[in-house]
């Protein structure tokens, strides 16, 4: 199986500080790779990276072709992006905002959304539950259904990976659940795959199927979530014993750590 | 003996005037300045040795009199260090003949053109108080428009008399050159000036032959930049009526922005513009003409237009004559005398 | 679930919009600081259209076809060109507080047109192309110096750094005009023009010129009524759902500099109408700019056409600078929208 996003080298630097050094993974089909580190470890630059919003040298590779050639609309095609919050400075409707996610699909400069994407924007406000909300002003929202909707937009777009930035954290338990779930259910679809930064090790552990583990801009551990979440790699990271620290947040509740 | 001396300071006066003017043409001309002025010195010490029965005898005492404010002003003697901030001003001090005690001039003077020596400072609403008391004047001529009490209060802290000159009107001007011709102890040469630019407008007044049915338009800033014209309470609003004229926009109280639409349908006879022309594209007088909806307008299909460049209308200082009179020649053709 | 929702507006709507903007510019042409009977003055329009000849009111017809009517043409676009320029920056930098006057480009632009006057700029052949063109280079220097500093010190570009840099370059611009002003003494005349702006004297060439620059430059910020959405909702989404980030705001901002520039070169500084009428037509378009933008062009016609009414008007004989009446109605604007703004957050 040929990989999908081939990173090499990647380095990106902010003036003097180099924040991610020499970083090289691949991501397949299939995969749901949870980049996890602690702050400042420079999970987020790979991801700003990935979707150019950031220099960097290196080469990063979509199905073989650098993503520096492709144009913003292809680029968007391939990959989607998922940042962690969102303002809109106007009272835009949620099913225009979910729309805009169409905009790398339409040909032209003046075309409408005229395209066979009709049916893949209903079929994203239904999977993210937006119905009842499409006429509404998005200024009204709250912060979990703002992140629907964008997720909304996101599968509208319909590109072949998605990229999540810490997409969950500002939300409540039951929206960072409902947002994973979703993610996991639209990855279900063969030649999809999905990166995403997360703080949470256990919503890592329950979603991921490989983990990347990072400190100061390297790559500590990298491989599937069971080897790389290993206590001896997340203690050195974290700089704490994980597990047990885990044991006694969610032990009470029935095991919640294992899910 | 009241008539004799009436006779006698009007002798001095013409004297006096004579040699002013010849002191003032020789300063033209280089070295001899400081000679002439010592030589001018000596006549007016001689003629009050000469006529000792003179009441205001020169150079003694000290000299009182009202400014245009309404103050009352003390001077130990006439003024020989002067700052005047308004254009006016500086050309009533040169019609004076004392255009060599201005130590100091408003940054928009510019008549006559020796004035442009003088040292500038900033005026009307810029007045700058340390610039002025760094030249050192004995008096500071202003207008009572922009400056504020405290501005006032720290020049006369520094020792500065203020005098304010306000003319709002031709009366008014006559006044200010009085007084300013009192500040300076050149009372006979004020008085002289006011003569004949009082003479100019009653011979202006007595060959016009106008009786207000013919009408003028003073364009005071050209189209390009938003059409001004003058109203009444203007100076060229006087000077028209003056000439049996009637201004177009004397429904107007003093300068204001007026619509093209305004000028077409007053339709003057005339046309006065004071835009000034820099030897490129259209001349001012070109201008008008050219612009449409302009072409029925009487002073246009007449030819009956005239461009003032020299401020000879604007201000309120000696000169006004000078603008009446070319304002004279432009309605009637030839001169007044 | 509707079917398919229309993002642009039906043609019915454009002929309603057309038809109100035609009725306001016929209302301004027919009143004046002249008062004309408007029968005559129709009379006298008509036969500028159809070039019928027919014993007319003779200063209807020396007033309404060279002053009045390319007066308010000259008017009506630069309204229109003023409001599209404000609804494009304000959804560019999803800032709705941004406009050419309070960004501070028209003080550039204005710089731009006196530095050419001052110094004798011009391009042989055409007199007033020479401060035009210098007035669209300041313009864009101008919006490139302010979003360039705005970036370095607040890269999320928040509404309050960028209104702040605006109104100090602002005030920067208008000072070294004023000093210009100043050293040119008598050349450039009144200031009032370059802060306060004055359609007086418009000719048809002018409202060519301006009419030009609109179809071509104002049409191309309208093509770009997606893209602007997707700035509005945010840069980081506009990237997100591919949209070409550096070229779009690339060729906004250089359309915005090129319409500024010459309506500030045609009329001086006329303030805050960019950012009124892109408002109050948002609570009836909506924030879409594939509607809002065609929106502002009739509103800002319709908006600038009854304020320079107001000017002509209200002080018969005399004539407000435009200027006036639109920074008047304009700054209430902006605080009423900085403070519902503040409130919202």
């Amino acid at each position: 199986m040929g990989a999908m996003l081939e990173v090499n080298n990647l380095t990106v630097r902010f003036g003097q500080m180099t924040i991610v050094d020499e970083i090289s993974f691949s991501v397949s089909p299939g995969e749901w790779l949870m980049i996890i580190g602690p702050n400042g470890a420079g999970k987020s630059t790979i991801n700003n990276a990935i979707s150019r919003a950031v220099p960097y040298t290196g080469t990063v590779l979509f199905e073989g072709t650098d993503i520096r050639r492709s144009k913003s609309r292809e680029m968007a095609r391939n990959i989607g992006v998922l940042s962690q919050n969102h303002y809109v400075g106007y009272g835009f409707t949620v099913e225009e905002v979910i729309r805009l996610g169409r905009y790398a699909h339409a040909p032209g400069l003046l075309a409408g959304g005229k395209d066979e994407g009709e049916e893949k924007v209903r079929d994203a406000i239904r999977k993210t539950g937006m119905e009842p909300y499409l006429n509404q002003s998005v200024l009204t929202l709250s912060g979990g259904e703002l992140q629907r909707t964008f997720l909304a937009q996101l599968f509208a777009q319909d590109p072949r990976l998605l990229i999540l930035d810490e997409p969950t954290n500002h939300l409540d338990l039951i929206y960072q659940k409902q947002v994973f779930a979703l993610v996991g259910e639209w990855l279900k679809k063969p030649g999809r795959a999905v990166i995403s930064v997360v703080h949470d090790l256990s919503l890592a552990r329950a979603y991921g199927t490989h983990a990347l583990l990072m400190k100061k801009g390297k790559i500590v551990s990298i491989g599937s979530v069971e080897q790389v979440m290993a206590p001896e790699y997340l203690n050195q990271v974290y700089d704490m014993d994980v597990y047990d620290w885990m044991r006694q947040m969610y032990g009470q509740w029935s095991g919640a750590a294992q899910t | 003996m009241k008539q004799l001396n009436i006779c006698i300071a009007l002798l001095t006066a013409a004297a006096l005037l004579l040699t002013g003017c010849a002191g003032n043409r020789e300063k033209g001309g280089e070295t001899t300045g400081t000679a002439e002025a010592g030589q001018q010195e000596t006549e007016e010490t001689q003629s009050q040795t000469e006529k000792p029965a003179e009441p205001e005898a020169r150079g003694t005492g000290p000299i009182t009199f009202t400014d245009m404010n309404g103050r009352e002003i003390t001077l130990e003697k006439p003024a020989d260090r002067i700052v005047a901030l308004t254009a006016s001003d500086c050309e009533i001090l040169y019609a004076l003949g004392a255009g060599d005690t201005l130590v100091g001039r408003g940054e928009y003077c510019n008549w006559p053109a020796e004035v442009m020596d003088v040292p500038s400072v900033q005026s009307g609403e810029n007045t700058n108080v340390e610039q002025i008391i760094a030249l050192q004047p004995q008096v500071l001529l202003m207008s009572a428009m922009a400056q504020t009490d405290e501005q006032i209060e720290a020049l006369e802290n520094a020792g500065i008399q203020v005098v304010v000159s306000y003319a709002q009107d031709i009366e008014g001007v006559y006044e200010a050159i009085s007084m300013i011709g009192t500040a300076m102890g050149k009372n006979d040469e004020a008085e002289s000036l006011v003569t004949e630019m009082k003479n100019t407008f009653d011979q202006i007044r007595e060959n016009s032959t106008g009786d207000g049915s013919e009408t003028i338009y003073f364009e005071v800033s050209p189209l390009e930049y938003g059409l001004w014209a003058a109203g009444s309470g203007t100076f060229m609003d006087e000077v028209a009526r003056m000439l049996g004229l009637a201004n177009v926009f004397a429904d107007m109280e003093g300068w204001g922005e007026v619509s093209e639409e305004q000028v077409i349908q007053r339709a003057p006879d005339y046309i006065v513009t004071i835009a000034m022309y820099y030897g490129e594209g259209l001349t001012p007088v070109e201008e008008i003409t050219s612009r449409s909806g302009w072409e029925n307008i009487p002073a246009i299909q007449n030819g009956k237009l005239l461009n003032l460049q020299n401020d000879e209308l604007s201000r309120p200082g000696p000169r006004l004559k000078d603008g009446a009179e070319l304002l004279y020649e432009f309605v009637y053709g030839g001169k007044t005398e | 679930m509707k079917k398919r929702s229309r993002e642009g507006f039906s043609l019915p709507i454009y002929i309603l919009f057309t038809a109100v903007t035609l009725a306001v510019m016929l209302l301004c042409i027919c009143v004046g600081s002249v008062m004309l009977p408007p029968m005559d003055t129709l009379e006298v329009l008509w036969n500028g259209l159809t070039g019928a000849q027919g014993p007319v009111n003779e200063m209807a017809a020396n007033i309404i076809l060279p002053v009045r009517l390319p007066r308010v043409l000259c008017v009506a676009l630069v309204g229109a060109s003023l409001s599209l320029c404000g609804g494009a920056m304000q959804g560019l930098l999803k800032n709705p507080l941004a406009d050419g006057t309070t960004l501070g480009v028209s003080s550039g632009a204005s710089l731009g047109a006196v530095t050419a006057i001052a110094f004798g700029i011009s391009l042989p052949g055409f007199p007033f192309a020479g401060s035009m063109v210098m007035a669209v280079l300041f313009a864009f220097g101008s919006l490139a110096l302010i979003l360039s500093l705005a970036y370095k010190l607040d890269s999320s570009l928040s509404t309050n750094t960028i209104i702040l840099i605006g109104v100090i370059f602002s005030m920067f611009a208008s000072s070294i005009s004023s000093l210009i002003i100043t050293f040119a003494g008598d050349k450039i005349k009144t200031i009032t023009f370059w802060t306060m702006g004055s359609l007086q004297g418009s000719s048809y060439e002018n409202a060519l010129v301006l009419l030009a620059a609109l179809a071509l430059f104002g049409g191309l910020v309208i093509g770009c009524g997606r893209e602007l959405n997707a700035f509005a909702v945010g840069e980081d989404n506009a990237r997100n759902i591919g949209v070409n980030v550096r070229r779009v705001k690339l060729t906004v901002l250089i359309c915005i500099s090129v319409l500024i520039g010459v309506c500030v070169s045609v009329s001086g500084t006329i303030g805050f109408v960019g950012l009124v009428t892109p408002h109050m037509l948002r609570s009836i378009t909506g924030p879409n700019h594939r509607r809002l933008l065609p929106a502002t062009l009739f509103g800002g016609a319709c908006f600038l056409m009854l304020s320079d009414l107001l000017a002509r008007t209200l002080l018969n004989p005399r004539e407000l600078p435009l200027g006036v009446v639109t920074s008047f109605v304009g700054s209430m604007m902006f605080i009423y929208i900085f403070y519902m703004s503040r409130k919202g957050r």
